[in-house]
């Protein structure tokens, strides 16, 4: 056997502790949460391992290792832990230690997860927002914002579009670039013990990718967890209602582009041009379920939450900003749409301001967020499928 | 006036040891036991570790030294109704329920075979079924009958009284609340098997072959309900690939938080009994750590030496029905770092130790932890707690426990009651 040093981080573990992980501790090793977890492959299952590696700050067997993720947070084995240890939570707190690790800058990472800086990341798109506004001079007073022919709300007059999309996109774009840079360095740290010979052999990642978003589609991992069965159908929800939404928001840009730049014509009952779109039009009853939904899904996830407390633990402040910012960005956009339509400009605008900040949020955040789970879940059950573990 | 003794909850080797002691250094004692026997849960016992010789012996002798000396007076089928603070002493009620056999009873089991009704054995945690009116076990004191009323209904008692040759059925008989003076108290309450079918996953109640520590006693007992032959339940197939499974509810916060103490010896004892009977046997036994507290340490190193003995680390934590009535169970073997799956004949669980008091607190001003171990710092002058009313406890330390409790109780009553 040949000699293997250990690098234990104790800076590390107590990073894990004040993450939301603070029974990581109580663990005894009894290995009662590797058997109850119906996610973990039979060989070197977890979390029982993640417990004894975070206890001794080895981080880097932590974090190139697709099993931190791979976990779902069911809780069974949570609620089955004699200790009180929580592998649940614990493994939740170094998931989000793994995203500040992939996602740089770091420092965005470490303030999203600090509620301290909560009203600096909350000021950056009020300030973007308030100066866009200002500059058009739609400050002053309501009456002075521009209303459609019949007197309506447009919030498209309030802060015309070209504005939002190069908010929107700069933020998105930016969101997109840290999360390709996050993979790639995961994707790394992941593969180290291979060689690519090996990973081409096995398909690689992309060949992989499709038996990956066909379980994640059907919500198949989900569906095995024990004590919080409903989340599924929650995550089904939230999941299916931002499907819905992203499908409408790219439709709404060719909508608005297609006929703009492009004088496509509209057809059948489709509106072709500047926002709102009436509620005749298909896109908008697709936008229109899928706000419902999100809203459904989010007050799902809430409630399934605090049903679950006691068995599943309560969950840190990462989690619960993420829960509450979705939950923001649906009622604010249902309400606005409903305001909108009832003339009540005095509401409509503060609340359609509100809309836009949390949407900033989710969007130009999300790489440093719990939103990342979905980029970084993804990629490790990707190189699980590739290797076997998943 | 009420007589004055020493009270004694519980006739378990904890009490019959206090009793003993104090009688036969000169003062009153009265055990209140609930049982229709004396000796408690060590009666169950096929052996004590680590000598490996049947507790029956050493509680036989007990029940001489209680037979031939006055000054003990027990109360089977009894318990501790109200207890009043009196100036110095206590006031106490004992409600003694009827017995049904009085004590012209000669043991010769004539009632036994005329009653028509049966009950499940509790002396042998319902592996076996006995007559309504029956005796406990073969050697219990006092060897006196009983007639389970709730058993025996209709004309079942008159059966039985017809068939006693000796006029000992009494079924006109009643219960009586009995009034004693305690200059001090001794709590010997004892314990419970814990309850594991709590334990969801453990199968227990569910599967198959699945049994508790104190049901493989009684397997394993020759006056139990197998003869002593060790054979699994259902099918009275000889259980020969046998997993115990360590903290069974022990050292679990969901269940009871601390290590129940006598688990891991027991287990250990156990497969000796497994090894004796059927040489090609084999014992898995899966723990989280092997406690073996002070000199037991060799007794574990004997057993974990033997042929077909094999200790893993890793907490069974999912029980399942295979087929033809085998039980699966499922761990992590931490060491390999595998999960693993395995099959045997029977599995033991190691479940642990529950105070009798979690479920019949006895209202003394005592202050019980959630499971309700008496917290000895609690107790007022003049009461005492002994053995595994306090904290789970193997027989040898309950016996030194009581001694010690009995010169308590003693430098109580010369004191003058409690002050």
């Amino acid at each position: 056997m040949s000699a293997r040093t250990l690098n234990p981080d104790l800076g590390f573990v107590k990073d894990v502790i004040s993450s939301g992980g603070e029974s990581l501790k109580k663990c005894y090793q009894c290995a009662t949460c590797s058997v109850v977890c119906n996610m973990t492959p039979d060989a070197n299952p977890f979390p029982r391992k993640e417990m004894i590696q975070a206890q001794w700050g080895l981080k880097e067997q932590l974090f190139g290792n697709p099993d931190i993720w791979l976990c779902h947070q069911c809780s069974d084995c949570t609620a089955y832990c004699p200790r009180g240890a929580k592998p649940g939570e614990v493994l939740n707190a170094i998931r989000k230690m793994s995203i500040r690790r992939y996602s740089k800058p770091g420092f965005l990472a470490k303030m999203a997860g600090d509620p301290k800086s909560l009203i600096v990341l909350l000021a950056i798109p009020v300030v973007i927002l308030l100066a866009i506004l200002g500059s058009l001079g739609h400050l002053t007073s309501i009456s002075n914002i521009p209303r459609g022919e019949d007197g309506s709300i447009v919030y498209a007059k309030w802060i015309p579009v070209p504005f939002i999309d190069a908010t929107f996109g700069t933020a998105a774009a930016f969101a997109l670039a840290v999360f390709i840079m996050g993979v790639r360095s995961y994707w790394k740290d992941l593969s180290s013990g291979l060689t690519p010979q090996q990973i081409a052999a096995k398909g690689g990642p992309f060949q992989n990718l499709a038996p990956v978003l066909s379980d994640i589609l059907a919500h198949r991992k989900f569906e095995k967890c024990e004590t919080t069965k409903d989340r599924a159908q929650a995550h089904k929800f939230v999941f299916y209602a931002f499907v819905g939404l992203a499908i409408t928001t790219t439709w709404a840009i060719l909508y608005l582009y297609g006929y703009e730049l492009l004088g496509i014509k509209a057809f059948g009952p489709f509106h072709f041009g500047e926002s709102p779109y009436p509620l005749t039009d298909p896109m908008k009853w697709l936008a229109n379920v899928s706000a419902l939904a999100l809203i459904a899904g989010i007050l799902m996830v809430i409630s399934n939450r605090i049903k679950n407390k006691e068995k599943a633990g309560g969950g840190s402040y990462y989690d619960w900003l993420f829960i509450l910012v979705v939950a923001g960005v649906a009622f604010t956009g249902f309400f606005s749409e409903i305001f909108r339509l009832i003339n009540a400009a005095p509401v409509a605008y503060p609340t359609y301001f509100t809309h836009l900040v949390l949407v900033f949020f989710l969007f130009a955040y999300a790489p440093f967020s719990k939103m990342a789970h979905m980029v970084y879940r993804g990629t490790a059950m990707v190189y699980g499928k590739l290797s076997g573990r998943a | 006036m009420a007589q004055e003794c020493i009270l004694v909850i519980g006739g378990g080797i904890s009490g019959l040891t206090v009793a003993v002691e104090a009688a036969e250094a000169g003062y009153d004692v009265c055990v209140v036991e609930k049982n229709p026997y004396l000796g408690g849960r060590v009666a169950q016992l096929n052996k004590y570790f680590p000598k490996l010789c049947p507790p029956l012996c050493g509680l036989e002798i007990n029940y001489r030294r209680i037979k031939e000396n006055p000054r003990v007076r027990f109360y089977t089928l009894a318990e501790v109704e109200k207890i009043s603070a009196k100036g110095g002493s206590f006031d106490v009620s004992i409600k003694v329920n009827p017995r049904y056999v009085n004590d012209r009873c000669v043991a010769c089991d004539a009632c036994a075979q005329a009653c028509p009704a049966e009950k499940p054995d509790d002396f042998n945690f319902g592996m076996s079924r006995t007559k309504a009116a029956y005796l406990p076990f073969d050697q219990a004191f006092p060897q006196q009958y009983v007639i389970d009323s709730k058993a025996c209904k209709g004309d079942c008692g008159k059966k039985c009284q017809e068939a006693c040759k000796y006029g000992a059925v009494d079924l006109g008989m009643k219960g009586e609340t009995v009034n004693v003076s305690a200059s001090a108290i001794v709590m010997a309450t004892g314990w419970n098997p814990y309850e594991i079918a709590r334990a969801d996953n453990l199968g227990f109640g569910k599967v198959k072959n699945v049994i508790n520590n104190m049901m493989m006693e009684r397997l394993a007992a020759p006056n139990g309900p197998t003869g002593g032959k060790i054979l699994r339940p259902s099918d009275g197939k000889e259980a020969k690939k046998v997993a115990f499974v360590q903290c069974a509810g022990s050292r679990d916060e969901n269940h009871l938080p601390y290590c129940s103490y006598i688990c891991c010896m027991a287990s250990l004892k156990q497969t000796t009994y497994l090894k004796e009977q059927y040489p090609d046997a084999t014992a898995d036994i899966f723990y989280i750590d092997i406690r073996t507290p002070g000199k037991y340490e060799k007794f574990y190193w004997k057993v974990r030496d033997m042929e077909g003995v094999k200790l893993t680390k890793g907490k069974v934590a999912r029980v399942e029905q295979a087929a033809g009535g085998d039980v699966k169970v499922v761990l992590e073997d931490i060491l390999s770092g595998k999960k693993v799956e395995q099959t045997f004949d029977m599995v033991v669980l190691a479940s642990g130790m529950e105070p009798s008091t979690r479920t019949k607190p006895v209202q003394l001003g005592i202050t019980y932890t959630d499971e309700g171990l008496i917290v000895p710092s609690s107790l007022k002058p003049g009461i005492y707690a002994v053995g595994s009313a306090k904290s789970p406890v193997d027989v040898a330390k309950s016996m030194q426990d009581a001694t010690g409790v009995a010169l308590k109780s003693i430098q109580s009553v010369l004191a003058g009651g409690a002050k």
